[in-house]
């Protein structure tokens, strides 16, 4: 499928428009006349849309089986295919002018890469519709498998639910309360231009209307730039409208420029619920929906697009329950002792303040107060305490809470799932209180789920239950993933393993066998990821790995196969087999997994090991029997 | 140690400019470098004592940070592909490091320093074969 034609004038005029401009200036006012401008600028308007003709007629995108094939770029050719199943999020935004000629932009974020990934500029409304539509689709047909394709290809598409859309009231209070400190200090960067100009109208500037005049500024400069923020919200979020269609969410909102999107809710990553001392006084909150689609750099304004402004407490977290079925959350605080350290941190600030107050005291006015600073020294246990008192965080069965800040408190839920890595850090001054901050980090765009300042013993059992709910998560998923239809090559889906009984039957075994007591299932299952077409399974039906950097003694070399650049392990017994180092003391700490290198890899000697199940064995069992 | 020595090259090339140039006096390069390099290989020392990793049952364990000490917990299941690396500096002392990566945004690559040549490639391998035999979904 090809682009909107209406496309091509509008892309030239965007790339050339500036450049024209420029132009007619620059030769106008270079005294070269009127009519060669105009030349010049139409010259450059047409090599613009020759280059966005041939641009509109080599690019081509195209919705196959399982992966939208975009085929683009003039110069240097690209093809590229993203797979349905990789999209995270799918935005359309169109901008006033862009709706004047009717035209859309679609933008496909995928998790990988540093900018979006599929960027569809420009089509028709009605057909990135239809695309966004279309893509949702395919999407969870190939999750939910193939049964499910000949079913909805005759459907257009599961219901909308409308979970959310803002009302005046809710818009005005957006308004009001998006107070940004970033237009101060841009405003206040732009209005000091105006000062000379100011104290030339003064006729005799004395202090007290200097000073008059600086508190007036000084207040318009926040009641201007708190007027902007409040069209700048109203602007951003007027009509919002947040729905769910199936197992995917649908936001829309703007004014001026118009959004639109849909994020699979598998694709969810973090669940954000922030507020401030404004919203939790007037009892309300925002909720924010975190994909891995937004990269780092590309910041909080993509990334929130799908972001509830502004909702009362009880609905943004009916909302946040929608998406992350979390329970009632209990926060459990920092230990009470932990205020000190915030004392002393904000007594060292003040104190700093304090120096740098009598500094300029002492280097510019003499006269100044600069005491009046020590007055901030009352500030500090309340400060303190709030501190404190915002911290917080809460396992629950299936997710993790974590809470911090005062004025911008954020609530972060993390499911278990979708954690990547664990983190726990203390730095000098925490040792010092016997405290830690563990990170739970996911692949979402935001910060993530961080509990700061807890015990170290409490840290270090966070730490190991998230590890735990994770690996507990994966395998839950992994037997959902069998149920729902995953094909056999071998063995019977009954006898998946309960993670639990693998793990207790591992800490029984020495540390090198535990990741590889994995339930026969589980073999199946990647084999089938593993590209299964290549897979040539002997007539044993046991797959051998080729780990092929080690000199690893195999004890039958008759049943080693080359799986390509895929190595499925079948049998627990290979975990015993070193392919790691030879000496175990290399390194600190360095042993645990290889403290039973150079056991020998014999059936009998497996056979004797401690198994996770007796299903495990007796399949093991079986296999032996059956290979020899 | 290495990068001690490296840094407290650094530290003393601008008091050596200074003493050139006759600003300063003739030992404060000495000085200065002394006592960078008795602080930075101190703190290599430790960095070094502190370094640790261990391969547990379905998880990469990293423990390192002299100042800040930072424990990471990789899930084997998380682990997106893992490199092998030398570089310059590391090619000509024959050590290699081993850089892990993970989908996450913060701690997204965490890099095993100060391995052997055979050693690096060795984890790699066997990070490898674990995080496939994890076979876990990237979960984004």
């Amino acid at each position: 499928m090809r682009l909107a034609p209406q496309s091509v004038p509008y892309r030239a005029l965007q790339k050339a428009g500036g450049v024209v401009v420029f132009l007619v200036f620059v030769v106008n006012s270079g005294g070269f006349g009127l009519p060669l401008a105009v030349a010049a600028g139409a010259g450059v308007l047409l090599l613009a849309l020759g280059y966005e003709t041939a641009y509109y007629r080599r690019f081509e995108y195209v919705l196959t089986e399982d992966t939208l094939d975009i085929r683009s770029g003039v110069v240097s050719r690209r093809e590229r295919e993203i797979p349905y199943r990789r999209i995270q999020n799918v935005d359309v935004s169109r901008s006033a002018l862009q709706r004047a000629i009717g035209v859309a932009a679609v933008d496909l974020e995928t998790a990988g890469g540093s900018s979006t990934e599929g960027s569809i500029r420009f089509v028709t409304p009605a057909e990135a519709t239809r695309l966004q539509r279309a893509v949702q689709r395919r999407a969870s047909d190939a999750a939910a498998g193939a049964e499910a394709t000949a079913g909805s290809e005759a459907s257009v598409g599961p219901d909308e639910e409308e979970l959310f859309a803002i009302s005046s009231t809710d818009l005005a209070l957006v308004g009001a309360l998006s107070f940004d400190g970033r237009l101060i200090g841009l405003l206040a960067f732009l209005s000091s231009g105006s000062f000379p100009l100011l104290s030339s109208v003064l006729p005799e500037p004395s202090a007290a209307a200097l000073t008059a005049t600086a508190i007036v500024g000084i207040a318009v400069l926040f009641f201007v730039s708190w007027v902007l923020g409040a069209a700048i919200a109203f602007s951003n979020y007027y009509g919002f409208r947040l729905a769910r269609a199936g197992d995917e969410l649908r936001y829309e909102r703007g004014l001026i420029r118009r959004y639109s999107g849909s994020i699979p809710t598998e694709k969810v990553q973090a669940l954000r619920i922030t507020d401030n001392p404004a919203k939790r006084a007037l009892g309300y909150a925002s909720l924010s929906i975190e994909t891995a689609g937004y990269a780092p750099g590309q910041g909080d304004d993509s990334g929130n697009e799908s972001a509830v402004p502004i909702a009362s407490v009880d609905r943004v977290y009916r909302l946040a329950r929608e998406v992350e079925s979390f329970g009632a959350p209990e926060f459990s605080r920092p230990p009470e002792r932990i205020r000190w350290r915030y004392a002393v941190r904000y007594a060292a600030a003040v104190g700093v303040l304090l120096g740098v107050a009598y500094g300029v005291d002492w280097y510019v006015a003499p006269d100044l107060p600069w005491y009046g600073v020590t007055a901030l020294f009352a500030a500090v246990p309340p400060a303190a305490h709030l501190k404190w008192k915002h911290r917080g965080y809460w396992l629950g069965d299936d997710h993790l809470l974590t809470r911090n800040g005062f004025w911008g408190r954020s609530v972060a839920v993390v499911p278990y799932y979708r954690i990547q890595n664990v983190i726990d850090s203390r730095t000098v001054f925490q040792r010092r209180w016997g405290v830690a901050t563990v990170v739970a980090d996911t692949a979402g765009s935001g910060s993530n789920a961080v509990a700061v300042d807890f015990d170290a013993d409490e840290a270090e059992t966070i730490e190991a239950a998230l590890t735990e709910r994770l690996a507990d998560a994966v395998a839950e998923r992994r037997d959902q993933g069998v149920r729902d239809g995953f094909e056999w090559l071998h063995g019977e889906p009954g006898v998946d393993a309960d993670p639990d009984s693998s793990v207790d039957a591992s800490d029984q075994t020495s540390a090198a066998d535990a990741g590889e007591q994995k339930p026969p299932a589980d073999t199946g299952e990647s084999r089938n990821s593993a590209d299964a077409d290549d897979l040539e399974v002997p007539d044993d039906g046991v797959v051998r790995p080729d780990f092929s950097t080690g000199d690893r003694d195999y004890s039958d070399p008759a049943e080693r196969v080359d799986t390509g650049d895929y190595a499925v392990d079948r049998r627990a017994s290979d975990a015993d087999v070193p392919f790691g180092p030879r000496e175990p003391d290399d390194r600190p700490g360095s042993g645990g997994a290889r403290d039973a290198a150079g056991d020998g890899t014999t059936d009998g000697i497996r056979d004797a090991e401690p198994r996770p199940t007796e299903d495990d064995r007796d399949d093991d069992a079986g296999e032996t029997s059956r290979s020899g | 140690m290495l990068r001690a020595a490296l840094l407290s090259a650094l530290v003393a090339a601008p008091f050596a400019v200074g003493a050139y140039l006759d600003l300063l006096p003739r030992w404060a390069p000495v000085a200065a470098g002394g006592v960078a390099l008795a602080l930075t290989v101190t703190h290599a020392v430790l960095r070094y004592r502190r370094w640790s990793y261990e391969i547990r049952d379905d998880a990469l364990y990293l423990d390192r940070g002299v100042f800040t000490q930072v424990r990471t917990t990789v899930p084997l299941v998380r682990i997106q592909h893992v490199d092998s690396r030398r570089g310059p500096v590391e090619r000509t002392i024959g050590l290699a490091s081993c850089v892990v990566y993970t989908a996450g945004s913060r701690g997204a690559d965490v890099r095993i320093p100060g391995l052997t040549r055979d050693g690096a490639s060795d984890l790699r391998e066997e990070l490898k074969g674990l995080a496939i035999r994890a076979e876990g979904e990237d979960a984004v």
